[in-house]
């Protein structure tokens, strides 16, 4: 079920009315749970029992590794994170690893011929699998006691608004929520509507209407292209996919708020970064402190001198880039993020603090380096195969004076105008947050542009296009 | 508060309801304390509220009167899920109806229901290629009915990847994919576009309103031409009528529209970056490739027993002539019937079908369907051996 769809607008109210008419705090987790695994049915049917599966998996493993000692808590972990990433490997990577197993039989001279596995992704695997896995992940840390609560277990892993497409939600911040119930508070469930209207509209009428046709154009033209049209189609991807999957998460924030849920930010003004470091702790935040936490920090981190942990990195990001897709230029992506953060790391064991790294204008400069590096890694993410990209990348850099423009001038215009006032509203906010951003604005500011987003999203009708994090 | 606001409070004398400040239930979260906590904006959220589903109802209201007072309808809109709706009305002995546009505005189903003794299936698409379905039938083993499959050679012929292809890729693809929420959606929305003018994801979106601002293009750009503007009604059974605007002898949306076929059925120029004459000869191979298939199509179905035929149906004006240029029915038309071995029924072949006139040159009008359709009967009954 999409967010952005008439289906899912009767599930929420349907789910919200019953949710907060009913009194027992049980009851109301039965029925988020009835609610989340109806959500997730409505895509597939047979993948909800795949998504109990693993769940209940990861519930009696928790158990398991919070009753052993010693050598053996390791066993069971490894046990989940095995059983985990099988199912992820299998429905994610089987055709993938099947291609590249043939093509490096291939190298040494034998022709195999592997049959390829009819695989339906499950929609939302990546999340709902990092969901669950740092359950056992924080029990073996010690973080988190196992929860006694099947049932609660099922729901932090399957709460509807994060299920498909995040903000990552770890059980340790889900958990604790499902103790006591919440009370029904205006603000809390306005702000929650003022949310999840944002968020659509950054999806419907931002990323879909305005950037999408563009950007779909531009990587689907199996020509060359002038430089002005291949940066253009560049810049539309880049805010095509910040407002689509800012989007979700806002909508995710917003449905869990109006249950009386609290999840974390997924996204800060990624745009307005000034270096990599920088751009990771604003976008997809979820999933970057769970690299760092469960992958980044166990492998030693920064504190294992500067060789190590720039092979840290790159580890790290290059699983982050496959965690993405099964494709090799998801991993360019993810290798090229890691470079730009290795990069990073030595300017600054090179340079230091200096005064001048103070000055707006440097940080303004370094804010658009850190924006065209962005740009050009989109290239790899969105690109299909690598000779999209080399072409794009091509025309970027004028290798094609005489090519091709195919945008028309309303789109460049749309292109233009979408990303200035992206990029102005992500430097003018981004040392602070949109509750601190509304809580100043005048009121009828705040009345206007609710409105103006509900008028455009209602104007947009929207076509239910699937948001692009589903596919991951 | 910033001066604006009390300015804006001062002129407009909103109630206080709007302006005052925020009670602590509002701005309080009030669970358990938890670790992590979403800060709430403490502003007064219920007058802020009222305010908003008011403007967005009076919006609303108001988009949807003026979208009444220019001539547009509450009417279905055609996408996947409406046409996989009618897909699953097949049954193994239906007639299905297939192919373009004209197919879905010329042919009245109550005409051929009484004249052919079945309702037919409606599956003809608005600039749609009839080829993926004519193959999804041909494999589906269940079905051995009759297929009246319209056709227009620019979109039967359309190359994989060009958007008459697409759209009926797409649509065959969703009849066999669709989700529970996709089809749930479908029955959520069709009450709603049935009384809704402005839901028209084609023609009153922001989308179609910003592709319709005047700007000029650069003189070398590669840009797609527009497609037509409402004209036509749809109903559950996906039966497309043309409005009275349209139908109406001279009118402005009439002239508009027959001047949007011309490009959108001039063949476009080559791409720059393949050698024409390699270019003409991938052409020239597609269109072979879709000839072969399409017969093994046919043969496919004969052989469980099902018939096909294929009807060119009218079109005038300037696109007549534009298309009788471009794809001329000696290297149409009668290579198809003659690869296929199947019965065709050509609107020019017979006086009693060629003096319809289109009113947009494309399509015929809602009235003129049904006549049409009337003396259409006696020769699909003949070409069916019925």
């Amino acid at each position: 079920m999409l967010f952005n769809s008439l289906t899912f607008v009767v599930f929420f109210v349907v789910v919200v009315t019953a949710y907060w008419s009913i009194h027992s705090w049980t009851a109301r987790k039965n029925l988020l749970v009835t609610a989340s695994y109806i959500f997730y049915g409505a895509w597939n049917p047979p993948f909800a029992a795949l998504l109990f599966s693993t769940t209940a998996m990861d519930f009696w493993l928790g158990r398991q590794i919070a009753k052993a000692k010693d050598q053996s808590r390791r066993v069971w972990l490894v046990g989940s994170v095995c059983m985990n990433l099988s199912m992820l490997g299998f429905f994610k990577y089987g055709n993938f690893l099947l291609e590249n197993f043939q093509w490096l039989l291939a190298r040494i001279g034998i022709i195999y011929h592997p049959p390829h596995l009819d695989i339906l992704l499950p929609v939302g695997i990546s999340f709902y699998t990092f969901h669950s896995l740092s359950y056992t992940l924080d029990i073996y840390r010690g973080v988190l006691q196992p929860t006694r609560s099947l049932r609660d277990f099922i729901l932090a892993v399957s709460f509807f608004p994060q299920l498909v497409a995040g903000p990552i939600v770890r059980a340790g911040d889900f958990l604790p929520q499902l103790v006591r119930p919440p009370g029904l508070r205006i603000g809390q469930f306005m702000w929650g509507l003022l949310l999840m209207t944002l968020g659509l509209f950054e999806k419907i009428v931002l990323a879909d209407t305005m950037l999408a046709g563009s950007a779909d154009r531009i990587f689907g033209y199996a020509g060359p292209l002038v430089a002005l049209d291949s940066w253009l189609g560049v810049m539309a991807f880049a805010g095509q996919i910040f407002f689509d999957f800012a989007g979700y998460s806002a909508c995710a924030i917003g449905a869990a708020l109006c249950l009386g849920f609290h999840l974390k930010d997924n996204f800060r003004f990624p745009y307005a970064a000034i270096g990599f470091s920088d751009f990771w702790r604003r976008w997809h935040i979820s999933l970057s402190t769970f690299l760092r936490d469960y992958l980044y920090i166990p492998l030693g981190g920064n504190r294992v001198g500067w060789t190590r942990a720039a092979i840290n990195l790159v580890i790290v990001m290059f699983l982050g880039g496959l965690w993405h897709g099964a494709a090799w230029t998801f991993v360019v992506w993810g290798l090229l993020h890691g470079s730009y953060l290795v990069i990073e790391h030595a300017s600054r064991a090179l340079v230091g603090e200096r005064a001048w790294t103070g000055n707006f204008a440097v940080k303004l400069l370094l804010g658009f380096v850190t924006y065209g590096a962005v740009c050009l890694a989109w290239v790899f993410f969105r690109a299909s195969d690598f000779t999209i990209a080399t072409r794009m990348l091509r025309g970027m850099f004028g290798g094609h004076p005489h090519g091709d423009a195919i945008l028309a001038t309303r789109e460049m215009l749309q292109i233009g105008i979408v990303t200035f006032f992206m990029m102005l509203a992500h430097w003018s906010l981004r040392e602070t947050n949109v509750e601190t951003a509304v809580t100043r604005l005048p009121r009828w500011l705040v009345t206007t542009a609710w409105a103006l987003m509900a008028c455009a999203i209602i104007l947009t009708q929207g076509t239910s296009n699937a948001f692009i994090y589903f596919q991951f | 508060m910033p001066s604006s606001t009390s300015n804006f409070k001062r002129i407009l004398r909103l109630p206080r309801l709007f302006f005052r400040q925020p009670t602590e239930a509002e701005s309080v979260h009030g669970g358990p304390p938890l670790e992590f906590e979403r800060p709430i904006p403490p502003i007064p959220w219920r007058g802020i509220t009222v305010v908003v589903v008011v403007v967005v109802i009076a919006a609303a209201s108001a988009w949807e009167f003026y979208c009444r007072s220019i001539g547009y309808g509450p009417t279905l809109n055609d996408n996947e899920d409406l046409w996989t709706m009618t897909r699953q009305r097949i049954k193994p002995e239906s007639i299905v109806i297939i192919g373009d546009s004209r197919g879905w505005f010329d042919l009245d189903l109550d005409e051929l229901q009484k004249g052919l003794g079945k309702r037919p299936v409606q599956l003809a698409m608005g600039g749609g290629c009839g080829y993926p379905v004519l193959a999804d039938l041909a494999d589906d083993k269940t079905f051995h009915g009759t297929i009246i499959c319209s056709f227009v050679p620019r979109l039967f012929f359309a190359p994989p990847g060009t958007p008459p292809m697409e759209r009926g890729e797409k649509a065959v693809r969703r009849s066999h994919t669709q989700t529970p929420a996709q089809r749930a959606s479908q029955y959520f929305a069709m009450p709603l576009e049935e009384h809704v003018a402005f839901l028209k994801q084609e023609e009153l979106t922001l989308d179609d309103l910003l592709k319709r601002l005047p700007i000029p293009n650069r003189s070398d750009a590669r840009v797609p031409p527009r497609t037509p503007p409402y004209f036509g009604t749809l109903d559950r059974e996906r039966r497309a009528r043309m409005t009275e605007e349209c139908a109406r002898p001279g009118s402005e949306l009439q002239k508009r529209i027959q001047q949007i076929w011309l490009p959108l059925f001039t063949p476009p120029p080559p791409p720059s970056y393949i050698p024409t004459d390699v270019f003409m000869a991938k052409i020239k191979d597609a269109i072979e490739k879709r000839a072969r298939d399409t017969i093994a199509a046919v043969e496919k179905l004969r052989a469980r027993g099902g018939k096909v035929v294929f009807v060119r149906l009218p079109v005038t004006g300037g696109l007549k002539a534009l298309e009788d240029k471009t794809t001329p029915r000696n290297q149409t038309w009668d290579p198809l019937l003659k690869g296929t071995g199947a019965p065709g029924i050509y609107f020019e072949d017979f006086p009693e079908l060629a003096t319809f006139n289109c009113p947009e040159w494309s399509h015929l009008s809602a009235g003129d369907s049904v006549e049409f359709s009337k003396r259409l009967v006696p020769h699909l009954r003949a070409a069916l051996g019925m």
